[in-house]
Order: structure tokens, then sequence, then C-alpha cells
């Protein structure tokens, strides 16, 4: 058929996919999230997106004790329990996820104008709370994303608290309008605004692997890739997946490895061989401190109140 | 006279036979010597020599020295490095605990008791490494027929030196020139010179510093030959009015060989034009006083305005017979009647680093090279200040801190933290130097040592006594030697924090976690022109400025750049604004600890930290507390030290 300007909605028995010019998109009902997120025919996602709390441990952490006082949120930041499904299309709330026999009043021309899918996640902390990640689909494929995190006094402090993407293969590079240099909400004084191109995803060579890479308040981040783990797609040429700003500045990290790549790791040539991109989009994101290295905490204006609710959102696929 | 190696294990004896500390003054034959900084007189002993590497004393060649001694087995070891670093060996980095920690009880000398005087701790240590150096050779024609001596720039930790057989002499701060007299034994050819390095001694137990511990020939040697008259000191002192405007020229010197003929100091402002000129007869001991300049170029970091000094020995025929070139500056470091440092009349800002001395590949057997890069890196991110942490560096280095406005703080070879600070508290029962009288003259010795050789620099504002080092009368006689000796720089100690109650001055520092149990003698009225701390918060530093403080405020060491670190500096930067008595502080620190070493399982070449060489006890990763990676690349942290050490140029 003739795309419209609407998206093309199929209904499947474990997903829902979403067509329309230049990008296919796949939710997972058994995954827990967006499971594919093909942009002109070029996969951009390995894994369903998670909500994220975990940043390796820095010497500085190490040294106030932060990683012992927060370490069940690398439990929670490792594994994602995904515990409801909420959709919406159009103005249509599903009561209960559409799968057979309820979708075969369907057939192959549905289409919508927006589409949201909210995945709630059940936290593995002690006490446990909630997270949930929203997906809003506009008709001409992007994607709102917004991450919102439900207060709990009993918990620790937060380490981060980001939705992690891990792209199947190593990107090339990325271009952002930001800060310059590696930022933390208490050392970004210096960083200078502007639009700058980063080749590679570079590790910075702390002795110790740790938390890295950190941009805060960017308007964009462009990625680049040029190549898939697609066996019948064996052009190399350059693709790239925009990320903008909605309300407010994004902050992110892009880099090869995940937080607990790098939590394992006691040297840089520890690390495994790169080859995937691993984007963490903070909502919040603690500093890093700096007065010693045994015992001083962050300044308080820079921790993360875990008993306060955080939300945050960015445009995943934005146009120009 | 004999060498005894139980000179190892007493504190009383560290240098025999030395010749007194100088100025450290370049001297040349001529002025086109002068300019292609190719002195006649000098001959270097860099290179390679021969080696043999004893894991203890009582493996140690003993005769080693002869002249007939067979040294057909020995190695060979490039000079300088670090023994270590040619895997002879084991690196150990370790921070405040002695590299000896869990494998032998020692206690220092005399510390306990008067009469514990430790016979044997080195001499018989079964962990003191010895390096035996060998190396025969010519000397150059121009030095010939000239009284010969000879400089090692830097040696860890104790060295004896022979020549031809003879004992020449003993030597201990590492980080100082030791120089002896050759003349009674040298030859004009096959000479053979003999040094044998012990990693350890009673010098170890005061230098203690936070570092890879190392030993071994790791500076320069050089023979230097005297003209037949020789400055073997000088000392510029230049005096700022205080109009700013005017000052007044004084100089002294003093001379061997003093043979009959003529000294001419001429001094240069930096466009030729003669500022002094005058001629004084030939003597031990000559002086010129208050020679009135006008027009004052004033020295500081961002105009560091040298002018310069040319010392013409010349014989009883007029001949040129020395030329003796030195770059100096007009400046003046004063405190004011409210306790605001002030150089040259306006309050001076310290946007400061600690540096060690390092090289990823050479350890402290840094390079020429090293040194310029890390000053383009200062200029480049307005740092302007440096304390030599915690000893005398390289000579090189205070030329270049001259030359481009770095303010440093001179700091001495003391560090002794293993024998007062026991995981975190204040333990002093053992301390030394503290007030034990046989550690008095070894610690006023390396004061004298730091002074007299580097007195001439424009760029050192302060010296410092030492690091983390506690208080006692010996501390107090070196600060003693310094206001003796020199009124034109500030003397600088924290340690002394640790004899004081803080309760009024800052009320929210609990006493348990800066004073010892047993309390002990404040010795704050004593030591240190300025209020110094390490690592004190913001709200506490701002506490003591509240309180109306009687000295002014400086972090000797703050934002501990280990890792991914440096978050929150800007609370300090703040109080520039609030409080002139706070003048600001020293990151720590400049570059990370780490060495290059070739990675079996990735092929690559890769960092390593302490604890990487199976060295235990060890601190690991806290070797690395850099603004700069150790292979001189900056950490992204840097761009932050940048804006806000440029807030306050």
């Amino acid at each position: 058929m003739a795309y419209t300007n609407k998206l093309k909605v199929i209904y499947g028995d474990g997903t829902l996919g979403l067509d329309g010019d230049g990008f296919d998109y796949i939710f997972s009902y058994e995954k827990g999230g967006l499971e594919s997120l093909k942009i002109d025919n070029k996969e951009w996602l390995y894994r369903v997106p998670t909500p994220t709390f975990w940043r390796a441990t820095t010497d500085n952490d190490r040294g106030s004790g932060f990683n012992l006082k927060a370490a069940q949120w690398l439990g929670a930041d490792q594994f994602a329990k995904c515990v409801g499904i909420q959709l919406t299309v159009d103005q249509h709330h599903f009561a209960e996820l559409p799968v057979a026999p309820i979708t075969n009043q369907f057939d192959d021309q549905q289409t919508a104008s927006q589409v949201e899918i909210t995945y709630t996640f059940a936290i593995l902390t002690v006490p446990s709370t909630k997270v949930t990640v929203t997906y809003l689909i506009d008709d001409q494929g992007q994607i709102k994303v917004t991450g919102h995190y439900y207060g709990h006094s009993d918990l620790p402090e937060l380490p981060v608290f980001g939705i992690r993407m891990i792209m199947p293969t190593k990107a090339t590079g990325f271009d952002y309008q930001g800060l310059s240099g590696e930022t933390y909400p208490d050392r970004m004084a210096g960083g200078k605004p502007g639009q700058y191109h980063v080749d590679g995803l570079p590790v910075t060579k702390y002795l110790v692997p740790q938390e890295m890479g950190m941009h805060m308040r960017n308007q964009y981040l462009v990625i680049h890739r040029n190549s898939t783990q697609n066996n019948a797609d064996q052009v190399n040429t350059n693709f790239d997946l925009r990320i903008a700003a909605d309300q407010q500045p994004f902050n992110f990290s892009c880099l090869p490895y995940t937080a607990e790549e790098l939590e394992n790791a006691t040297h840089i040539e520890e690390l495994p061989l790169a080859r995937r991109t691993v984007l963490v989009v903070a909502g919040a994101v603690r500093g890093v401190g700096g007065i010693d290295s045994w015992g001083s905490d962050v300044e308080p204006a820079y921790h993360i109140d875990s008993a306060q609710d955080i939300e945050f959102s960015f445009i995943l696929n934005a146009h120009k | 006279m004999e060498a005894d190696i139980k000179w190892l294990d007493d504190p009383e004896t560290f240098r025999v036979n030395q010749l007194p500390a100088h100025s450290d003054h370049h001297y040349y034959g001529n002025y086109r010597e002068w300019q292609t900084h190719a002195s006649r007189f000098v001959q270097s002993l860099n290179g390679q020599w021969q080696f043999k590497f004893s894991a203890n004393p009582q493996e140690r060649p003993v005769d080693f020295y002869a002249v007939d001694y067979d040294t057909s087995a020995f190695d060979r070891i490039k000079v300088p490095s670090e023994i270590e670093l040619s895997d002879y060996a084991q690196n150990n980095y370790i921070n405040t605990l002695m590299p000896w920690e869990g494998k032998i009880y020692r206690r220092p000398a005399y510390a306990l008791s008067a009469d514990d005087a430790q016979e044997g701790s080195f001499s018989e240590g079964k962990d003191n490494t010895v390096g035996s150096y060998v190396r025969h050779f010519d000397l150059d024609p121009a030095l010939r027929g000239k009284d010969i001596r000879i400089c090692f720039e830097g040696v860890e930790r104790s060295m004896y030196l022979w020549l031809n057989g003879h004992f020449i002499g003993y030597a201990e701060d590492s980080f100082t020139p030791s120089e002896f007299d050759l003349t009674p034994y040298i030859q004009d050819e096959d000479n053979v010179i003999a040094v044998r390095v012990y990693k350890h001694s009673t010098a170890s137990w005061i230098e203690d510093q936070d570092m890879f511990r190392f030993s071994g020939i790791f500076r320069n040697v050089e023979l230097k030959a005297a003209p037949v008259t020789h400055i073997e000191d000088l000392t510029i002192m230049p005096h700022v009015n205080d109009d700013f405007q005017t000052g007044t020229f004084n100089f002294a010197a003093r001379l061997s060989g003093a043979a009959a003929g003529s000294v001419r100091i001429l001094v240069h402002d930096a466009d030729g034009n003669v500022v002094v000129d005058e001629t004084l007869p030939t003597d031990e001991h000559i002086e010129l006083n208050e020679i009135a300049v006008e027009n004052l170029h004033l020295w500081d970091n961002h105009h560091p305005y040298l002018y310069q000094l040319l010392v013409e020995v010349r014989d009883a025929d007029g001949r040129l017979v020395e030329l003796v070139p030195y770059q100096f500056g007009f400046r003046r470091i004063e405190i004011s009647a409210n306790h605001v440092v002030l150089l040259n009349g306006h309050r001076l800002i310290i946007n400061g680093v600690n540096r060690h001395e390092w090289d990823a590949r050479g350890g402290r057997s840094i390079t020429l090279t090293d040194m310029e890069d890390d000053i383009k890196t200062f200029k480049e991110n307005n740092i302007n200040a440096v304390r030599t942490c915690h000893y005398p560096d390289q000579i090189p280095w205070y030329y270049l801190c001259d030359r481009n406005g770095i303010y440093m703080m001179a700091e001495n070879n003391l560090e002794s933290h293993a024998t007062w600070q026991k995981m975190g508290a204040i333990e002093p029962s053992y301390n030394v130097p503290g007030s034990v009288p046989q550690w008095k003259e070894v610690v006023v010795d390396r004061a004298r040592t730091n002074y007299e050789t580097f007195k001439n620099h424009p760029a050192i504002l302060f010296w410092s006594l030492g690091n983390e080092s506690f208080a006692g009368d010996n501390l107090v006689a070196m600060q003693q030697f310094y206001k003796q000796h020199d009124a034109t720089r500030l003397v600088h100690y924290e340690g002394v924090c640790h004899t004081h109650n803080y309760q009024k001055q800052i009320p929210s520092l609990d006493p348990e976690q800066y004073l010892s149990k047993e309390g002990c003698k404040d010795y704050r009225p004593e030591l240190s022109d300025v209020e110094s701390w390490m690592y004190l918060p913001p709200h506490q530093v701002e506490e003591y400025l509240q309180n109306n403080p009687d000295k002014p405020f400086m972090e000797c060491e703050y934002m501990h750049d280990m890792g991914n670190s440096d978050g929150g500096m800007g609370s300090y930067i703040k109080l520039l604004d609030k409080y002139p008595q706070y003048f600001g502080g020293f990151i720590w620190d400049f570059i990370d600890q780490a060495l290059i070493v070739h990675d079996q399982i990735s092929g690559q070449d890769v960092m390593r930290y302490g604890g990487d060489f199976d060295d235990r006890h060890s601190d690991y990763e806290f070797s690395g507390d850099g603004l700069m990676f150790a292979d001189r690349t900056p950490k992204p942290a840097m761009q932050e030290v940048k804006y806000y050490y440029g807030l306050h140029k």
C-alpha cells in the first residue's frame, strides 16, 4: 500500500509493529520494550532499552564508600523486570494487550496518528520501587521517550537514573551540541557550549576503568555507524541516529561498554573487545566530587535523592 | 678515611666529605660557550656504567671499587635510570606505610629512647638492595690539570663513592646535588670510579613520600673542573623598594683559587641596557651592596621579567677565565598587616598544582622534554604555581619556572608520615624528625642544601619544610635556618596543624581527627608563616576565614584528582572572592604515577599502577591522582581547572 502520513500499525501476537516512511519499529510484549528500531533498514537496537541506575564506581565513590551504600542499584541496573505494558493507539486505550483473539478484528490496513506504549518496571531494590518508560510515537516516526522514576525514601541515593540503549555494532563516532569534554553536574563550568564531533567511542584512560564520558545539557546527539549484524547487508555506508532534546537539554554518555563491564575491569586492557555502542540518556547525574578520595562525599547539591520522583524525556529518531 | 657501612644505620651521618652546597649557577670559559651551552669545564658521565645488583648488603661485592677488581661479570646499566625499571628489583608503590611494612619490624634510631641506636637496622637489612656501579673514564683534555669535582644530581638513597681505589665520600638526601672533590686522586686517563647505592638507610624514614619506591643514580652525573679562579657560590639579592619602581641590587660571591685579577659584575635589562657594571678585585669573598636600580621591571606570572647577570672573572692580565651568567628577577613577597599575601604589592593568588617528577617509562628519571611539556601545559591551563612535592626537583625545572613566571613552593626532601600517621589516626609515638636530637642536623642540612642550591631563583616565593612530617623542635630548627638566611621569601609548613587546637578557628572540626590523643606542644607560633591545610572541605576553609584569621590561608593540597574527579572546584574558588586572606592552593596532583608495561595477554603497551607488580603491601591505584594521565595527555577535568584558574589570573 502507499504510505499515508499516518503510522501503519501491525497488531502482532507478541509485538506491536509501527511502520512509516523510512522507519520500522517493533515493540515487544515479551521482552519489555522497544525491540527493533529500524531506520532506513538499519537496526539500531541490540536488546530492548532498560532503565539504568549504576555507574561504574569512581575512585572517589570507592573512597567515600558510596559504592557500598548504593550497591543494590547495581543489581537493579543489571536485571530489568518488566511488570506491565499499557498501550494507547490514537485515543483508544487497550484495557489488555491486543493479541489474538482480540486482534482478529484487525487487518493489514491499520493506521494511527499517534501511539503511546508504556512499560512499567519493578525495580529490584529492597524495598522495591518502579520506573516507567513511555514511548510516544508520532506519525513521522519520531519517538518521545519519557523515563519516570518513582521516589522511595527508604532507598540509597542513586548513582544515576537514565535509559540505556545498546546498539548492535560499534559506532564510528558521534556529533552533539552541548558542552566540550566530559562533564558532570559539579564539573561543567569549564565545558564550552558548542557543536562537537567525537571520533569512535573513546574510553577515557582512567587507570581503573570507572564512570566516564558523561556529557551534560545537550540539544542533540547524532550517532554514526557503518556496520550492522544483518548478514544480508554488507554495505558499509554511514548511517545515523539522531536524538534531540524534548523540553529540556538531555545528558548522555556514548561508550562501547556498560557500567557493569567497566566495573569488572581493574585495567583498560581487561575490558572486552569493543563491539557495541552503549548509549545512556541520563535524567539525573550524580557529581563526581573531588574534595578527597578517602571519605568526603560529593557536595549535597549534586546527589540524586532517591525519595524524589525523577522524570525526563528526549526525542529518539528526531527529524531535523 | 674508610667507608663504613654502619653509616646507613646512623641518622647523624648523612654527608661525609661532601662539598658544601652552593648556588646552581652554570659557568663557562667564554661568551661563545655560554651561547652554545657547552662549557669547557664540564664532562658528562651519563651513559652506560658497569653494574652489579645485590639483593642485600651481605651479598654486595665488597671490594668492587678496587682498581684491579674483576668486573667482567658485571652487567650494564644506563645512568641516569631507576634500578627497578631495569627489572633488577621489584617495583613497589606505597603511600604512607614504610615499604618494609609487614616484612621487617623496624623503629627509627633513637625515636623511642636515647640509647636505642637500632644497630644493623639497614646495614644488615635483608630488604636493602644494593647497586654497585663502576665506570672507567679519561678526563677530557680541557679538564686536565684543574681541580676536579663530581656532582651527582640525584641518587636514591644512600651512596658511597670511590675513585681509583680511594674512598671519596658518602651522601644521603636523594633529591639534591651531592658534590665531591676528586682532585687528590684524579688521573688524566684510566680513572675507575665506583659508586655503591643502598636503597635504604635511616634516610628512608624521612623520605617516605607517596610514590613508587625506586633506587639508583636517577639524575645526571657530571665532572666539573674549576677554572683557575672560580665562583663557588653566588647570592643575588634583588630588593624592591616601597614604591615598587626602584630597588637595589645586592650581590655576594665566594671564590676559590682566587688568583690575582678582577671580577666584573654586569647586569643588563631585557633590552640590553646596562643596569649595573662594577668591577672588584678578586678575593675569596666579594660583595656589592645597595646598587640603586631605577625603573624596575618587576617579575610575576604575567610578566616574568628577568635581568641578565654576567660575572666575568679575569686574571691579572685581564684574560677572561670564567663567565657566570644568571637570570634573576625583582619581586617582593610579604604578608600585609591584615594577613593578606602580597606579591609586588598586589594580592597573590595561587592557582597551583603539586608536581611529582614522573615519566611513565623512566619513573622519576625525567627528561628536559618532560619538563618543557609540563610548563606548556601549565601555561595553556592557567596554572601559575607549582609545589615541588615532596623533594627538590631537577635544576632545569627551576630555571623554566623563572622564565615562565611559575610561582614555586620549593619543598625540602622530607616526608615521614609513617612515623606518626597510623591508619588515619595521629599517633606520633616514634615520630622522626620530631624533637629527637640525633635527627636534627640531617633535616637542617636538607633545608640548607635546598636554600643554597636554589636561592637565586625568583620563581621561589615559598620555602616548604617538607610534607606530612608532624612537628617538633627539629622542624623549628629548619624554619629558623630559612628565617636567618632569607628575608625575601615566606616559609610554609602544613604538618604543624596537628599540634594546634582549632576549636575557635574551625569549630566544626573534630579534634580527634587531627590531634593525637596524648597531646603535644603547640608549634603553631613557631612554624609556618601561612596557615596551610590539605583537603580541608570548603565550608571549613570558610570557617577559618570567618574567625579572625591570624595567618593567611592556603591549601597545600586540594582537589584530589584520582580517576574521574575534580568536581566541586567552584566551592573553593568562590572563597577567593569573599576572603582576601585566602590565597588559593595546589591541586593534588599534576600527573598520574603509572608505568608503561608491555602486556603479554593483549599485546599492547599498557599503564600499570601500584600492586600490579605483585608488590605488597601496596596502595594500588592511589598512585594515579593526576590532572594528566601518565602519558602526559590531559584528563577531561583539565578544562575545569583551566576555567576556574582563569577566573583569578
